[in-house]
């Protein structure tokens, strides 16, 4: 029953995408004003979405001078790489991105591991209390992190542990962990117990299950997981900056924020850095954009 | 044996509850404490006085956070209007008959995978006073620039348009899950009764997605409350306080000018601004 559901579920979120003209259209044959109106629309929701998107590539591929002339040009007349390159051995900017890389890849095995764990007690066994606690999870789930910036400044810097990398790691998991153990247990449930019982009746320990049967069956579910981890800790932004503000120390977003704000905004060198930061989300979200949507839907959830 | 297998689902969730306690749940209680002493960044490795509620009195007394109370409301309302309203029109108009909408609906919601950081550096060039496209365009136009970022009564409208194109992706997503929810068969048996299109609309679509657009709105609500990134990056909460929402304000207090008690008592009181967003919402729900 439960199974059933979940895949119905799934269905259902794939649809999201894939929907064409088959599914759950209103299916009336329609006028041609009214389908002038729709791609009207349409076309101005484009616009709105890419226009942004366009004109800080365009920028980033300009010479320095271009980038700040009148009247602006959306192709550049003669493009140059020369902003990308300056981004790219600028060491600040290059040691903020090797950590922005390192941070989100922490955090996101940190969270896979402790979540798989956290995700299976709740899907696999009855015990006492477990309903308040997935209940607590939702609710932790809907704090906003902004609240805690103070108090977490104060007790890592109590504990030394300012600017320091793997505290960041820490710290990003309580953005990531919550969702993760809802997203684990949901696709733990799909998959069939009778396995794992005639593995243990065999002997074999619930961790060692957990290692051989179940989270190889589990793959799609922790692509989502480790996509939208990595989504969330790259993104993040207002616990790095007030937490590992240290040239040393800063991931790729608060150095582009230090950037602008140390010297007076060069927006060529600016825009090849949001292209930059763009890429690798971007890149994740695409090539796993079939099992992306019910994750998303999952973990828009924390914005 | 027996003993272990009754702790077994503890100890796998042992590990996330830590982290949760030590990153979440700790410091949330904590800021009360906070607030109750007087904390700076210069007596932060010292000992704290023990002040009361006077970090609280200092807050009610700063027409600055009045301001930034203001601020919140006009930007929370216009944000929370704006990506509700595109958002809804979006997924009823990519819900119809349309070809291609699976690939224009992920498109859409690129701005989403993007961090609300870069939307802000997007949109500070884009609305720059004197040389960005958009006061250009303007200018083309025949009209007059605008001080998108130094006008203190447009500021906040610049913020809330960059708000809508970062946020608007989500309510997108999530009102097509609800519109996927609907029986096709409803719409089948409208028609066969003669309803217009614009009827089943307002007769069948909306009344079915109504508990999705509730938990959406209050979603979209309180993260309007929260979010500071865009502000800070933006303006960092100018002209003087013009675009101070209460959560930079927090920020500003604790981290600008080191007063990281009057921040966290700003902190408490956002968390009462949440709750009340989050009750009102539930309110409106059971009716």
């Amino acid at each position: 029953m439960k199974q059933d559901r979940s895949k119905n579920e799934n269905h259902k979120f794939t649809r999201i995408f894939k929907s064409g003209d088959k599914t759950n259209h209103q299916r009336t044959s329609s006028g041609l004003g009214e389908r002038l109106i729709l791609y009207g629309l349409i076309a101005i929701f484009l616009f709105i979405t890419f226009s942004p998107i366009v004109w800080i590539f365009s920028t980033s591929l300009k010479q320095n001078q271009e980038a700040m002339s009148f009247p602006p040009k959306l192709i550049p007349e003669d493009p140059t790489l020369e902003n990308f390159i300056f981004v790219l051995t600028d060491p600040t900017l290059v040691q903020s991105l090797l950590n922005s890389f390192i941070v989100s890849i922490g955090s996101t095995l940190l969270s896979v591991t402790v979540s798989a764990l956290g995700g299976y007690a709740f899907a696999r066994f009855e015990f006492k209390g477990k309903n308040m606690i997935i209940s607590i999870i939702l609710g932790l789930f809907m704090i906003p992190v902004v609240i805690n910036i103070v108090p977490l400044y104060i007790m890592l810097a109590d504990l030394g542990l300012l600017n320091s990398l793997f505290a960041l790691m820490l710290t990003f998991q309580i953005l990531i962990i919550p969702l993760n153990i809802l997203l684990l247990k949901s696709y733990f449930e799909t998959i069939p117990q009778d396995l794992e019982e005639s593995a243990l009746l065999d002997g074999c320990s619930r961790l060692g299950v957990l290692r051989r049967i179940t989270i190889p069956l589990s793959m799609p579910g922790f692509a989502i997981a480790a996509v939208l981890s990595f989504r969330f800790a790259w993104n993040e932004f207002i616990l790095a900056v007030v937490l590992a503000n240290h040239p040393d120390s800063t991931v790729f977003q608060v150095a582009l924020y230090q950037f602008i704000s140390l010297y007076r905004i060069d927006w060529g060198y600016l825009s090849a850095g949001i292209t930059i930061a763009i890429i690798p989300v971007l890149v994740l979200m695409l090539s796993f954009q079939k099992n992306m949507v019910r994750g998303l839907t999952l973990g828009a959830i924390r914005g | 044996m027996a003993q272990i297998s009754k702790l077994q689902p503890y100890l796998f969730l042992a590990p996330s509850f830590a982290i949760l306690l030590v990153f979440l749940i700790f410091p949330l209680s904590w800021n009360i404490y906070i607030a109750l002493h007087d904390v700076s960044l210069i007596t932060l490795l010292k000992e704290w006085e023990y002040v009361g509620l006077e970090n609280f009195v200092t807050l009610f007394d700063d027409p600055n956070f009045y301001t930034s109370l203001k601020v919140t409301l006009m930007f929370v309302g216009g944000s929370v209007a704006l990506q509700f309203g595109m958002g809804i029109l979006m997924a009823i108009v990519l819900n119809q008959q349309i070809r291609g909408s699976g690939v224009y609906r992920a498109i859409l919601i690129i701005p989403w995978t993007i961090s609300a950081v870069i939307a802000a550096f997007s949109f500070k060039f884009i609305l720059d006073d004197n040389f960005g496209i958009l006061n250009f365009i303007l200018n083309q136009l025949g009209v007059e620039s605008v001080g998108w970022l130094s006008d203190p009564n447009i500021v906040i409208w610049s913020l809330v348009m960059a708000n809508m194109w970062y946020g608007t992706p989500f309510t997108l997503l999530f009102l097509t899950a609800g519109l996927l929810s609907i029986n096709p068969s409803l719409y089948e048996a409208a028609r066969i009764d003669g309803a217009s299109k614009m009827r089943s609309l307002f007769h069948i679509t909306l009344p079915l997605l109504k508990p999705f657009m509730i938990i959406n709105l209050i979603l979209i609500t309180m993260w309007s409350v929260n979010l500071f990134d865009i502000q800070l990056i933006m303006t960092g909460g100018g002209p003087l306080f013009s675009s101070t929402t209460a959560s930079l304000y927090m920020y500003r207090q604790a981290f600008e000018f080191g007063l990281l008690s009057k921040g966290a008592a700003a902190g408490i009181i956002l968390i009462l601004i949440n709750l009340t967003v989050a009750v009102i919402y539930v309110k409106f729900l059971r009716r």
